[in-house]
């Protein structure tokens, strides 16, 4: 008997734990489908070589995702964020210019023209000041001014939502990377701002170079002593002294100068965001990545080519009161007032500046049009 | 005719002030140093504040190479003065502090609170607004950081605009 009992148990036993397990099963199933749709988004690994340093913030309300970073690279080359549909943030950042736009100055969407000239977006993740008078603290509010300027793409980001809340692949997108809060004002320049996080220049000849995976010509290593360089003719070395402003192993510092363009000037830069009169004329010190695909140059885009430039620096500085002061007597010839670069000399400079051209970066299909793909099939 | 005259006399004072007032809001001329971050009383200075604090001065070779006597007040005087954790209060924790000092045109360098603190150091960084006599010239002054033990004059920052103290964090 009580063996047959126990058997009985065993049974009624093996029955609930089949049920436990069909129980199980059915909820394991639901919960998987489930986490399907409301999946965490995934964390992106910025990748950068060691020598470009971790000086960045990346605000704890918006970390870099691979959700987040498509659905920016989605925006960034939507036209439905401007007022009259036509243009995208590629209209004036075009990845093969290393996202310039080769203009002076960039057309808008009422026809009237930008006062400053579109700038490079390389290594964006470093930067703490943004736009050519640096107004802007972070990527996230950057994204804002562009977006909705009359004169740019001229559409409030309320009326932004509105358009991709109407799109079939927006809601969803949107759902994968911020979750139930969807389509907002501040998740459209989150994403934006994620994916410019993404945009890192670090396979130019110059990087390789410092990692000793490239030997420059005799052209380009003249350059670049040139470049780092300053002139000391009292000890007969000659020098160009850009480093000391652009230099270090990302091509650009964290600084603004008056470089001479003009005695008085039409557009005041940062003094306009600091109300010093200190700041007058002083704009950013670009990046000289990518600098031989980003003409014209300096804030209006005065200059059609590279050799206008040092042009401009060899000879042309005009003085003001808040002129660079390492802009000021400094000459390759003793008692000099210009800078006075031999004609050979700017050659083998722009020689060097072709190893800050980085072809990795601007081809990288990570950064392309995801747009036109579904548009050539 | 006269009460008219006096009118509108009395309105282009007015009207010239009003504009004073509205350059003034637009581009301040007079330079203001700030001292922020890791204080009891956050800062902001101009020329003639730090011309009423004790004076000293520094005979120091310059990038030119030349001699020249710096004259400002001590870098200690300001964090005391804004309740930095200096002197007894230096210790424990608050030896990972730094001030981050930055410049106009964004260059910035670094010193830790113990660099600056005379209770270690015989160094005495000096907040220059003079050079030789005169007031420090346009892009150098008008504060200009000088500390007389640095052998490369890299950290002897032009244009000082911000002075912020922080906990050093990793």
């Amino acid at each position: 008997m009580s063996g047959r009992r126990k058997i009985v148990a065993g049974r009624k036993l093996g029955d609930s734990r089949s049920i436990v397990t069909i129980l199980a099963t059915t909820f394991c199933a639901f919960a998987g489908m489930v986490s399907v749709t409301r999946q965490a988004p995934v964390p992106y690994a910025l990748k950068y070589p060691a020598n470009f340093g971790s000086r960045f913030t990346i605000p704890t309300d918006n970390p870099t995702t691979l959700e987040g970073v498509y659905l920016g690279r989605m925006l960034f080359y939507e036209k439905r964020l401007s007022a009259n549909g036509k243009l995208s943030c590629e209209s004036c950042h075009e990845q093969n210019r290393a996202f310039t736009d080769g203009r002076p100055v960039s057309m808008g969407v009422d026809g009237s023209f930008t006062p400053r000239s579109s700038m490079s977006l390389a290594n964006l993740l470093w930067v703490r000041n943004f736009f050519w008078d640096g107004r802007s603290q972070s990527l996230e509010a950057q994204a804002a001014f562009p977006l909705t300027d009359p004169h740019e793409m001229g559409q409030t980001l309320a009326e932004s939502v509105i358009k991709l809340q109407k799109t079939a692949p927006y809601p969803v997108i949107f759902q994968s990377a911020f979750g139930e809060t969807g389509i907002t004002e501040q998740n459209i320049l989150k994403a934006l701002a994620q994916f410019e996080r993404t945009l890192i220049s670090a396979d130019a000849p110059y990087d390789r170079y410092l990692a000793g995976r490239y030997q420059p010509t005799e052209a380009e290593l003249r350059g670049m002593q040139l470049f780092e360089n300053g002139p000391d003719p009292k000890r007969g070395i000659r020098g160009a002294n850009c480093g000391h402003c652009h230099g270090g192993p990302k091509m650009f510092k964290e600084l603004f100068h008056n470089n001479g363009l003009d005695r008085a000037f039409a557009d005041p830069g940062r003094e306009k965001v600091t109300a010093q009169s200190m700041d007058k004329g002083r704009f950013r010190v670009p990046t000289l990545r990518n600098i031989l695909l980003t003409a014209p140059y300096m804030h209006d885009g005065r200059f059609k080519t590279i050799e206008a430039v040092l042009d401009h620096y060899s000879e042309h500085i005009q003085q003001s009161e808040t002129l660079s002061s390492f802009l000021q007597d400094v000459s390759n010839e003793e008692g000099g007032k210009n800078l006075s670069l031999a004609p050979q000399e700017k050659k083998d400079i722009i020689a060097f500046f072709g190893m800050l051209t980085d072809s990795t970066f601007v081809t990288n299909p990570a950064f392309s049009n995801p747009h036109s793909i579904s548009k050539n099939r | 005719m006269q009460g008219i005259k006096k009118f509108s006399s009395k309105f282009f004072v007015c009207a010239a002030l009003l504009s004073a007032l509205v350059t003034h809001g637009y581009a301040q001329s007079t330079a203001t140093l700030i001292v922020s971050g890791e204080v009891a009383t956050p800062l902001e200075l101009k020329a003639q504040d730090l011309a009423s604090m004790k004076q000293i001065s520094h005979k120091v070779k310059d990038r030119d190479g030349k001699e020249h006597e710096f004259k400002g007040v001590a870098l200690i005087e300001i964090l005391e003065k804004a309740g930095v954790t200096t002197g007894a209060k230096l210790r424990g924790e608050n030896l990972a502090k730094y001030a981050l000092i930055t410049a106009a045109d964004g260059y910035e360098v670094l010193y830790a609170l113990a660099e600056i603190d005379p209770e270690f150091t015989d160094q005495m960084i000096l907040l220059a607004t003079e050079k030789d006599g005169q007031p420090l010239p346009s892009g150098e002054g008008p504060f200009r950081i000088i500390k007389p033990g640095d052998k490369k004059p890299a950290r002897w920052i032009r244009e000082v605009r911000s002075i912020k103290i922080a906990f050093a964090k990793n």
